[in-house]
């Protein structure tokens, strides 16, 4: 226990379970999501420790960045409502508590029981890379050996930003002034900057930590700047655009893995000495959608006309 | 490997509806056609695959030629293909369906738009996770069901649509998370996540809690009692196609998991198969009462849901630990039966609302209008879901009592019979209605005749009775390719 | 004790945690953050089954799965939250 490494790790840990229950205690839904932002900063903090730079860029990113984007959007509409609607009996939360606390002790017995060098996949990973088209094994991972899950995972976003701009049509956007001026002359500066992080996340991701989806995540950085400095509002005229930005990556990625099928191979198995090339190509493609999506996803309602009725609001 | 290049069915049952989902959210105006042309191309390649499954036994695919573990396999054996025959026959006719209910008259364009992206979407999820055999790719699978599920429950935008959407979305995802969890601990001891591996690995503590952990999730998503709290208003709130896609299909993928979870990781006890059981007969009982006390026809059949939902589970556990390597396949039988006679059923409780304008039971027999061959679709597939010969149901509940009646499991017996006989009395409250007319004193309107509405679940709700009679080469189908791995 | 087997721990902790707010909390902006809190706790259940004692180099299998499994949460949290801003919406202007 000498490692004072190890007991970095240790204080992390006890300060990732205090701020966790903080998300869940606290009062005020303001200081719930800062807690919440601060929470996933950690976590990947927690993650690089742990040798996932990739997964840390990309929970950083996407799963605190934009989520906390979101969540702060998302209480700016609804400030209205009261903070706790109904109160929960103590008895409820009693059950519940002892509930938890079983499952939990039940899981951490199984943990502990288990030894933490089961051999994995790495080494087929590493028998294959060459034959993968990256040398960047999670990149390889994400893109050759499970691309079929990525191509999924691609796919849950579209049904994202289907179902947002379903559910959302005709509400009354909040005006963007009331979440906050980002100054114009900020945006400029930063977007250019952004531009070229999130381009270089891309092109690093094939031999580096990075790729298409912490490059989407920056690019969509871009996108969330453009929407909150007015310096983009989003047109009806646009929509057909923006469906397009949608599926792009995605019909780009299936077409691909089913066009090599056709010369007698199997699907998704990129011919070797095309596999670097019709990868950077899936990437590009699955990157835009990602930042055109993810974008979408934070502005929310479809842009459509606004009627009459609405427009006297 | 050297003759012509064989298309590869599995692929295209998955990319085909992707494709179309696709196309008709690009093209919105064009959404309803091009939606239609890939579920009718979705069925053909279906159609392929049970030709082939036929012909040479389970069919595999190694995407990408690396092979599970390290790529991801899928897997057409008999169950996986005759799901993926129930999903494209019941898709094929609630799309019918969806062109009556959602056309120009009945609702708006943006309903109507969305409706095909996201149906589309859902089948891509839903013949996915029937081919998969990897259970990271099964969360992500469950993913896209859950997100194009809860667009299609809140399609309307009414709001108790939204608020049951709402809940079903927090249950949905808590379910996926549960599973999650125990993806990592499967990863965590065996280092791998293909079915394969599950079946070979030896007992451990974090199998165990891998196994608690997926089976809490899955039950959460196929709604078990009592963790179906979020499915009456879900289903019954949803407009009449997509309440019959997510009672006819949606919850059956949590079933089928769970039959795959079940075959390839054994349960740790006896304990837990008994368990369930019993709370699949809680289910029956608990269901069933709401079901009588419902006021309104989607919610009355939206209860009948939880209520078939516990008989599964019954038929799962009818002749316990022993018993489970042939209790799947009673399960399978009332999978099947099930999805193919609630989606008539919704479907034709849609078309009494439609054509009634209202769907309280109360007042179903002082209508103006009777909406005959509607009525006459609910009572058929009343008959299946009832269980009476010589429906799918019928057999599906058959194969249950013999299985509990050989182990001696005389309780199972009783809750099965208690739970045909809630059902009669339930189905009676509105079928009675429908029979009525000395409530009304003015003359009955006549039905607005033959619509393509009335056919797609007339349709349904006959092969829901007919389908019965070939019981027999469904379950010898159903067996091709089982126990895993044996592939011919 | 290692880094795996502490934040082994601390995963699992974050994810009952994380399950306890999303059957207790009645709040929809904390149970949506409840949920966040369970998928943070699984991915750290993964990051750690690729974790190997230095000077290995971590499975990269499970990096990406985490990965896909945080894009795949952000994408749900987009649509319950996009539901909770709906349904406000909805009640709201019946309050009128």
């Amino acid at each position: 226990m000498a490692d004072p490494l190890l007991i970095f790790d240790a204080l992390l840990g006890v300060a990732l379970i205090a701020l966790a229950i903080a998300v869940l205690v606290v009062r005020d839904r303001f200081a719930m999501i800062v807690l919440f932002i601060i929470f996933g900063l950690m976590t990947a903090l927690a993650w690089v420790r742990l040798s996932a730079p990739d997964v840390a860029l990309a929970e950083a990113a996407i799963g605190t960045g934009l989520a906390g984007a979101l969540m702060l959007k998302t209480l700016h509409h609804i400030r209205a409502a009261p903070a706790a609607p109904v109160p929960v009996s103590v008895g409820v939360v009693f059950a519940n508590m002892g509930f938890c606390a079983m499952v939990f002790v039940g899981l951490a017995i199984a943990f502990m029981a288990t030894s933490l060098e089961a051999p994995g996949l790495a080494p087929q990973v590493a028998q294959n890379i060459d034959a993968s088209g990256v040398a960047h094994p999670v990149t390889a991972v994400l893109l050759n050996f499970r691309a079929y899950d990525t191509l999924m995972e691609v796919v849950v976003l579209l049904a994202a930003i289907i179902a947002v701009w379903m559910i959302e049509r005709g509400i009354e956007q909040a005006p963007a002034r009331h979440l906050g001026e980002i100054y114009r002359g900020f945006a400029r500066l930063a977007l250019p900057a952004i531009v070229v992080i999130g381009t270089y996340l891309l092109w690093v991701g094939a031999y580096a930590p990075g790729g298409a989806f912490q490059g989407g995540a920056a690019l969509a950085a871009v996108g969330l700047l453009l929407l909150l400095s007015g310096l983009y509002r989003p047109q009806p005229a646009h929509r057909p655009i923006a469906r397009l930005g949608f599926v792009l990556g995605i019909a780009v990625f299936a077409s691909v893995a089913l066009l090599v099928a056709s010369g007698g191979r199997l699907p998704f198995e990129y011919p070797p000495a095309h596999a670097k090339t019709l990868i950077l190509l899936i990437e590009g493609v699955v990157t835009i959608s990602i930042a055109v999506t993810l974008a979408a996803l934070f502005h929310g309602r479809e842009p459509e006309a606004i009627p009459v009725s609405e427009t006297r609001a | 490997m050297t003759d012509l290049p064989r298309i590869d069915w599995p692929t295209l049952v998955v990319f085909m509806p992707l494709m179309g989902a696709m196309l008709a959210f690009v093209c919105p105006r064009q959404a309803a056609g091009l939606g239609l042309v890939a579920v009718l191309s979705t069925a053909a390649a279906v159609a392929a695959l049970v030709l082939e499954v036929l012909a040479q036994g389970a069919v595999v695919t190694r995407l990408g030629n690396w092979g599970a573990p390290l790529g991801i396999d899928l897997r057409a054996d008999g169950l996986s293909t005759l799901l993926l025959a129930m999903t494209a026959g019941v898709g094929i006719f609630v799309s019918l369906g969806a062109l009556d209910s959602y056309a120009p008259m009945r609702a708006d364009a943006r309903t109507r738009r969305y409706f095909w992206p996201l149906w589309l979407l859902l089948l891509t999820g839903l013949n996915g996770a029937f081919l998969s055999t990897d259970i990271f790719n099964l969360y992500v699978m469950l993913e896209v069901i859950a997100l194009a599920a809860v667009g299609l429950t809140v399609l309307s935008g009414r709001r108790e649509a939204v608020r049951a959407g709402l809940e079903y979305m927090y249950a949905s995802i808590l379910g996926a998370l549960l599973f999650l969890m125990g993806v990592g601990f499967v990863y965590l001891e065996l280092g791998r996540l293909d079915f394969a591996g599950l079946i070979a690995a030896e007992p451990a503590p974090a199998l165990t809690a891998a196994v608690a952990l997926m089976i809490a999730g899955l039950l959460l998503k196929s709604a078990l009692f009592p963790l179906h709290f979020w499915l009456p208003g879900a289903h019954a709130n949803a407009t009449a196609p997509a309440s019959a896609l997510l009672s006819g299909l949606v919850v059956k993928v949590s079933l089928y998991i769970f039959l795959r979870l079940t075959q390839y990781m054994p349960l740790p006890d006896e304990l837990l198969v008994t368990l369930m059981g019993a709370l699949g007969a809680a289910a029956i009982l608990w269901g069933g009462i709401q079901a009588l006390r419902a006021e309104r026809l989607k919610l009355l059949v939206a209860w009948s849901t939880v209520v078939q939902i516990g008989l599964i589970f019954v038929a799962f556990a009818r002749a316990g630990q022993l018993g489970l390597v042939e209790s799947w396949k009673a399960a399978a039988l009332l999978i099947l039966a099930h999805a193919v006679a609630k989606a008539a059923m919704f479907l034709a409780a849609g078309r009494i609302k439609d054509e009634v304008g209202h769907d309280r039971i109360r007042d179903l027999d002082r209508s103006h209008i009777r909406p005959t061959l509607a009525q006459f679709t609910f009572a058929l597939s009343a008959i299946s879901l009832i269980g009476l010969p010589p429906s799918l149901g019928f057999a599906g509940k058959w194969m249950l009592m013999e299985g509990a009646m050989a182990a001696g499991y005389w309780h199972w017996i009783a809750v099965t019979m208690i739970g045909t006989l809630l059902s009669v009395a339930y189905f009676s409250r509105v079928l009675a209605g429908f029979l009525r007319f000395d409530r009304l004193r003015t003359p009955v309107g006549e039905h607005q005749g033959w619509a393509l509405a009335d056919a797609a679940p007339l349709i349904l709700a006959l092969s829901a009775l007919g389908l019965g009679l070939a019981a027999a080469p469904i379950l010898a189908f159903m067996e091709i390719g089982y126990p895993f791995g044996t592939t011919p | 004790m290692s880094s795996g087997m502490i934040f082994g721990l601390t995963g699992l902790a974050i994810f009952t945690i994380g399950l306890f707010g999303a059957l207790v909390m009645v709040e929809p902006l904390r149970r949506v953050l409840a949920l966040k809190l369970c998928s943070v706790g699984g991915g750290f259940m993964l990051v750690v089954a690729a974790w190997r004692a230095p000077p290995e180099v971590a499975d990269p299998v499970p990096h990406a799965l985490v990965i896909t499994g945080i894009v795949v949460m952000i994408s749900a949290t987009a649509v319950a939250l996009a539901l909770i801003r709906r349904l406000h919406t909805l009640e709201h202007d019946s309050d009128d």
